[in-house]
């Protein structure tokens, strides 16, 4: 029965792992629920800064800010640096999602550096850091303190001083590498550039504003909120598509686990009954020989 | 008019009003229902919405002053606690 044994031990480890990948599922989910209204609450507030920044932008205006002016061509002498902000989750067991994060960033990484540009990495969470010193390529920035319930003052230190940056004419560029919280199911890495600000475009007439003091001077300090919130609004869907990741490899374990068992428990029960079998056929045959 | 004061992680207030004092970035502006459209830097301050017989009072700092359309919209950076005094 020493195999028995083994078996046995092998259905009780298994079953083991998949309470914890239920119990692990079971946490991501109810994280999750609470992260998406995380990200829906962020909508009014971004939905307003870029409407009112639409309403503001003009093409004149736009050459005279520094946020919103396209750098100087790298051929023509301009900036050569390029700051590239990862997302990723601190923890793992969350499937392919840090890696997708990460080969995205390498992707962008490596076209980068072909048109010439060095990168500044600056990684936020413990995997993508990870990775990346394990390559060993310096890190400008590396912030693992920031979990998975972001606050705006996390945005604000992130990306105050990649503002002041590049309005200095340093950066060429600041883009971020986050995951998309398309669905549950569907959390694909994206691309998202920062600086030079993309204004949000606008549908129908603009409303004719008083503005005070003017429409230049409201830009200026609604600027770094607009970025400020869109790193927030990255923070804040990067975490809901982790849980809404870990929920699905989880899930994915979960049911593994307990094919597993099924087909263990299957080969446990036929050599237990193929061992009866034998027993009593060596029983028979032994009183059969006594009877002689 | 309708007042909506937002903040970055929620929405704080919503609904009907008769007057609403903010504080801009020069000094406290008072919206009356029928007012232009008005835009401006927030400073900080105290908000008060002011509807039938009650009014509701927020800190704020930064952001910004919306109307248009009746509509008053108070986006700032920080928004913290009503307390109630009618």
């Amino acid at each position: 029965m020493a195999k028995g044994r083994q078996l046995k031990r092998r259905i009780r480890s298994i079953n083991n792992t998949r309470k914890i990948t239920r119990t692990m599922e079971l946490v991501a989910t109810s994280k999750l629920k609470r992260a998406m209204d995380r990200v829906s609450a962020t909508r009014p507030y971004a939905g307003a800064l870029a409407e009112v920044i639409s309403d503001l932008w003009t093409a004149e205006l736009a050459n005279e800010y520094a946020l919103l002016k396209h750098p100087i061509p790298i051929e023509k002498g301009g900036p050569t640096s390029v700051a590239l902000l990862l997302i990723t989750s601190n923890r793992g067991l969350a499937g392919a999602f840090n890696a997708n994060l990460i080969k995205e960033a390498r992707r962008r990484i490596t076209e980068l550096e072909s048109e010439g540009y060095s990168v500044a990495l600056h990684c936020v969470g413990k995997k993508g850091a990870g990775y990346f010193k394990y390559l060993g390529r310096p890190l400008a920035g590396d912030r693992s303190d920031i979990g998975d319930v972001p606050e705006i003052a996390h945005a604000a230190s992130l990306v105050d001083h990649l503002i002041d940056e590049y309005a200095a004419g340093q950066l060429a560029a600041v883009e971020v590498v986050q995951a998309r919280f398309e669905s549950a199911l569907s959390t694909p890495p994206a691309l998202v550039r920062l600086l030079p600000v993309k204004p949000p475009t606008r549908s129908g007439p603009r409303p004719d504003y008083i503005l005070r003091p003017d429409a230049g001077t409201i830009l200026e300090t609604l600027l770094p909120l607009y970025i400020r919130n869109v790193i927030y609004r990255a923070l804040a869907e990067t975490a809901a598509a982790e849980h809404a990741a870990r929920r699905t490899a989880m899930k994915n374990a979960t049911d593994n686990a307990g094919e597993i068992l099924r087909l263990l428990d299957r080969r446990f029960n036929r050599m237990r009954q193929a061992q009866i079998t034998q027993e009593i056929a060596e029983i028979v045959g032994g009183a059969a020989a006594l009877e002689g | 008019m309708r007042v909506l004061v937002i903040s970055p992680q929620a929405s704080k207030f919503d609904g009907e009003a008769t007057s609403v004092v903010a504080p801009v970035y020069d000094g406290e502006v008072g919206i009356l229902p029928n007012h232009a459209p008005f835009m401006a830097p927030l400073g900080k301050g105290v908000l008060s919405i002011r509807s039938d017989g009650s009014t509701a009072r927020f800190r704020i700092e930064g952001g910004f002053l919306q109307v248009v359309s009746n509509t008053v919209r108070v986006v700032a950076e920080r928004v913290e606690g009503e307390n109630d005094a009618s």
